[in-house]
């Protein structure tokens, strides 16, 4: 039996329904479609009048989830695309994002967005947009790298009692495999150490992630042994596990699918370069896709973002320093 | 001057609505002031009678200035709450003065950058380069770039790595080692430091026959050393520069001949002084001399009788060495060596023939930043001719 | 007998009449009383930011306020003084705001008309207009998940508010959904300083209610008798089921977009129009024209809506300012996903 990172996503919002009255599900096509990905099959049927279509009004459901989360219920938000959240940008960061801060009744919404490219998705099916709304207050950021994470990552955003932007990787939905859905988690706000190492650390997250171990084995076999920390949640940033790998290893590599300016890789470079500054024994670098928006030709998109080649490079010229 | 619009400084008063004496009401307009967006007024917070007005129709006065002075009763200013601050109040207990118009006068001053051509992207590579991690492990360690200098580095270009400085650390903890006295490490740090300056030796022959003649004669007998030193500290009073100190772009002359000398203690060298060695006669010197090195043997040196010398003398030639390089003193130009005597031959011109003398290098080794080999060489010639004519050092 | 009956019927009707039409004006006049002290406390420095008022909409606001009951939904907009005093607002919680007491509902976190209090059903707007409409849809989609019935939501939006995207997605999903909710549109004929010609091309806009398929209202915004009776059935239809109610209220807004605007660009032709006139004085002239009240009562209600508005104003002006200090700069309520980048 395996189950696959969608069908965790799946399995995650059946249980949150079964488990909880006040869950809701809100997006384009996700009744009786079951949603662009099939992230809802089925769901429609089994919790009749509690996973409803949308029309395409990406400001009025997230508006319509602050509303009905505040009266009581525990919406979540498919968005078709991550793409496509920026139609409600203004909500999520200036409604749900602020409403906490300005009147103290915490906004508990789940957001969920298919995100990250996929070969010939384009550039409106293909966007990273953590650090987007990492940047603004008030919001939790997810972003599962693993079909455990994927599934009790989700369970646990539903019942926080703010804002969360879920950002599922798309690449990620039928790749990933597992054998069975977890028992137990890590709470949100701890990174894990994916793969154990010694002579440099690589930060990353969601499908990054996977890049980053085959580039770890490639290069173990090199003799060098890359710690792969996977960040699991981009907002909070667990800065202390961050920390504690480059103090072991004194290399840092940052590596992130979304674009350079102000990305997560960004961030995490910055932190250890001003908290961390007596840990590095070699300057941090970081490895983005290009500054341009999303091809939509696979060479082209393939050349675009980090790959193993790109990644194992980065990490061999920093070896070298 | 009330703040009437975001991004508004100032207004213009265009119409004064009431005068000096006149009892107004609360809310009464007051003025009219007109900003970039609109004409509006101006309104009082209570009842009261106009004392002052400090502002004149079409001029401009900024955001927070005080336009005027109204007097109202204690009971009036209780109930419109005017006795306390505000929650919100931002604008009462400003003066018109402290509203920008010094500040925006005041010198330009000229800014020049003082740091040139630093290379972009930094260079993170070769023997020299020490990463954040290597200097703060260094400090915890109490290192310094002297230590490492036997660690070969795997980085790029040769660089030390936090790796190759940890697996040398290790090597070192499984050697045997032994607790380096404080004696040593304070030599250590003064040779370490003294070293950062380009030093030069010359050296010169020098005949002790007269010397050792002289020395025969006296009670109590002075060590060769001090003959050395007070010569030194003659030719310095003729000429004090070769002794001097570069600080930048001046050389600091000394202030008065203190000269000192090396003693042998445990498991290094002190430096005993001859207070103004110029201004006293060799004989003179000799009693306080010797309880000198008597004291610096036992470590029992007072502060007051070491540091502040401008130069030292060093005789080598005790451990029978007779050619040497020693390093001057961090703080120090010079340091003069005196060597092993020897019998050797010696051509003597009137007689035709070889002679025997007694014959020892005497070293200068110097900070070459302040003098060169021409100048040491000089001052070499004159302690040598000194030292010729003991008997009246 | 019957005739009897039928007479007391129509007299407790008429006086049932006049007690509304008496309160709504009451509510009025305290709420313009209140703007005009926002007004010149704005002109004296004493507020930060910006002052907006809701002078010429008391009629059409009140109306909404009054109409709505507990356990209904309210998003106010920016010139509803009268509609949040009516739904049950205080008065400390607007001066406290527009003060900036550290005890005010937002405490000093936003200011002036961005207030609300979403525990008792009225939400604080942000700026972005429009935006707050799909949040009086969500709580009515809740109340419908929760079996609760019979609850309305009302939310305010101004002729340039119409233009907006979330405007068009927000009564469009209410109506999609058959929301009770009721959407009142004030024509103030402004939008800041943009006429309504520069702001839609439909005849009126009242015909935007067939192309989104909702029932709409008319209603002159300076007729209190009018606007309680149309926002009164609005609302009505709206409980028993109709779905969204759009109301447009045709007035003029009769003070600057905020108070430090002059408004000089008004049409001035408007300002004598007919639905340039004062609603309050309107108001004023009916009640006294059909014996509802003398100028005697007139006149107390105003000493005493004064007496409230500066005991108010006096009490807030001791009260202190937020302290950064004191501040508890977290934006998120879970405080174990807080990241420490607050900290000095």
């Amino acid at each position: 039996m395996s189950v696959t990172y969608l069908e965790a996503i799946r399995e995650a919002q059946a249980k949150a329904l079964r488990d909880d009255p006040r869950v809701f599900i809100y997006g384009q096509d996700v009744g009786a479609f079951g949603g662009a990905f099939k992230a809802t099959r089925n769901l429609a049927k089994e919790f009749p009048g509690r996973v409803m279509d949308a029309p395409i009004s990406e400001d009025a459901m997230v508006g319509a989830a602050i509303g009905a989360a505040i009266e009581g219920m525990r919406p979540i938000i498919e968005m078709q695309y991550a793409d496509f959240s920026t139609v409600g940008f203004n909500q999520i960061v200036n409604n749900a994002g602020a409403f906490f801060w300005r009147t103290g009744v915490p906004c508990p919404i789940t957001i969920r967005l298919p995100a990250g490219g996929t070969s010939g998705s384009g550039p409106y099916h293909s966007q990273s947009l953590e650090a987007i709304y990492a940047h603004y207050p008030g919001l939790v950021v997810m972003t599962p790298a693993t079909v455990e994470d994927a599934y009790s990552m989700l369970l646990e955003a539903v019942t926080i009692d703010d804002p969360v932007i879920f950002c599922e990787h798309k690449l990620l939905y039928n790749h990933l495999k597992a054998e069975k859905l977890p028992t137990e988690a890590m709470p949100t706000g701890k990174a894990r150490v994916a793969r154990a190492g010694r002579d440099m650390t690589l930060v990353t997250y969601s499908a990054m992630v996977q890049e980053a171990l085959v580039v770890a084995e490639e290069l173990s076999g090199e003799g060098s042994e890359i710690e792969v920390v996977d960040l699991r949640s981009v907002k909070p940033l667990d800065t202390d596990t961050v920390m504690a790998s480059v103090a072991r290893t004194g290399r840092l590599l940052v590596v992130g699918e979304a674009w350079p300016w102000g990305g997560v890789t960004a961030e995490v470079v910055a932190r250890v370069a001003s908290e961390g500054f007596g840990l590095l024994d070699a300057p941090p670098q970081r490895l983005n896709a290009k500054d341009t928006p999303i091809p939509y030709h696979p060479n082209l998109w393939a050349a675009h973002r980090p790959t193993p080649q790109s990644i194992g490079q980065a990490a061999r010229n920093l070896l070298r320093l | 001057m009330p703040q009437l619009g975001e991004s508004i400084a100032e207004a213009t008063v265009v119409r004064l609505l009431v005068k000096i004496g006149d009892e107004i009401r609360t809310d009464q307009d007051v003025l009219e002031v007109e900003t970039n967006k609109a004409t509006l007024s101006v309104s009082s917070p209570c009842p009261g009678h106009v004392t002052k007005l400090l502002v004149k129709e079409n001029e401009t006065y900024p955001v927070g200035a005080i336009l005027g002075y109204l007097e109202a009763t204690a009971e009036n200013i209780k109930r419109f709450g005017l006795d306390e601050p505000a929650a919100g109040d931002a604008a009462d207990e400003v003066a018109p003065e402290s509203n920008g118009q010094a500040s925006t006068e005041g010198q330009k001053r000229e800014v020049h950058p003082t740091i040139r051509g630093l290379p972009v992207p930094a260079n993170a590579t070769g023997a020299s380069y020490m990463t954040p991690r290597m200097k703060a492990r260094m400090a915890e360690l109490g290192l310094h770039a002297a230590d490492l200098a036997g660690v070969a580095g795997s980085g790029a270009a040769g660089r030390v790595t936090i790796q190759d400085f940890e697996k040398f650390l290790t090597n070192i903890e499984r050697s045997k080692s032994s607790k380096a006295s404080t004696m040593r490490v304070a030599v250590a740090d003064a040779m370490r430091r003294s070293w950062t300056r380009p030093l030069a030796t010359v050296a010169l022959p020098v005949c002790l026959d007269a010397t050792l003649a002289h020395r025969k004669t006296c009670n109590p007998r002075p060590g060769p050393a001090l003959y050395a030193l007070r010569a030194l500290a003659v030719a310095l009073s003729e000429n004090s520069a070769p002794a001097g100190r570069l600080v930048g772009n001046k050389i600091v002359h000394p202030t008065s001949i203190d000269v000192g000398f090396a003693v042998e203690a445990e498991d290094g060298v002190l430096v005993p002084v001859i207070r103004n060695a110029d201004k006293q006669p060799l004989l003179e010197m000799t009693e306080r001399y010797n309880e000198l090195v008597e004291l610096a043997r036992q470590r029992r040196l007072p502060l007051d009788a070491t540091g502040g010398s401008i130069a030292t003398v060093t005789n080598f030639g005790t451990f029978g060495l007779t050619w040497a390089t020693p390093i001057p003193l961090p703080e120090q130009t010079l340091v003069l060596g005196m060597g092993a005597g020897r019998q050797v031959p010696s051509w003597d011109a009137k007689k035709g023939q070889f002679v025997p003398v007694m014959e020892a290098n005497l070293t200068l080794s110097f900070d070459h930043r302040v003098l060169d080999g021409g100048a040491a060489g000089r001052l070499l010639a004159r302690i040598a001719a000194l030292l010729a004519a003991p008997q009246d050092l | 007998m019957v005739q009897a009956v039928v007479d007391r019927e129509a007299a407790d009707e008429a006086s049932r009449s006049r007690d509304a039409f008496a309160k709504a004006y009451r509510g009025m006049l305290l709420a313009r009383i209140l703007d005009d002290k926002f007004a010149s406390l704005y002109r004296a420095g004493k507020i930060s930011g910006g002052a907006f008022l809701g002078r010429g909409q008391e009629a059409l606001s009140v109306s909404v306020g009054l109409n709505l009951r507990k356990g209904d939904y309210f998003a106010p907009l920016i010139r509803d003084a009268a509609g949040r005093l009516a739904f049950g607002e205080t008065i400390m919680d607007a001066v406290r705001t527009y003060l900036g007491s550290a005890l005010g509902p937002m405490r000093g976190r936003d200011g002036n008309v961005h207030r609300g209090n979403p525990k008792k059903g009225y939400l604080p707007m942000v700026s972005h207009l429009g935006a707050m409409i799909s949040v009086v849809n969500g709580a009515l989609m809740a109340h419908r998940f929760k079996g609760i019935t019979g609850t309305v939501g009302a939310a305010s939006i101004g002729d340039g508010g119409t233009s907006t995207g979330a405007f068009h997605e927000s009564l469009n999903q209410a109506a999609v959904e058959k929301l009770p909710l009721v959407l009142v549109v004030s024509d103030n004929q402004y939008a800041y300083s943009t006429p309504t010609d520069r702001q839609f091309a439909c005849a009126n806009l009242l015909d935007k209610a067939v192309g989104y398929g909702v029932a709409g209202h008319a209603v002159d915004g300076n007729d209190l008798a009018a606007c309680l009776r149309v926002v009164g059935g609005a609302v009505q239809k709206a409980r028993a089921g109709e779905g969204p109610q759009l109301i447009i209220a045709r007035l003029l807004r009769l003070c600057g977009h905020g108070e430090h605007d002059d408004a000089n660009y008004v049409d001035a032709k408007m300002k004598t129009a007919p639905f340039g006139r004062d609603c309050l004085k309107l108001a004023e002239e009916s009640l006294l024209r059909q014996g509802w009240a003398d100028q005697a009562a007139l006149d107390e209600w105003r000493e005493q809506s004064t007496q409230q508005v500066e005991v108010a104003v006096a009490t807030v002006r001791r009260e202190a300012a937020p302290d950064p200090y004191q501040e508890k700069w977290r934006a998120l309520s879970s405080e174990n996903l807080l990241e420490g980048q607050n900290e000095a």
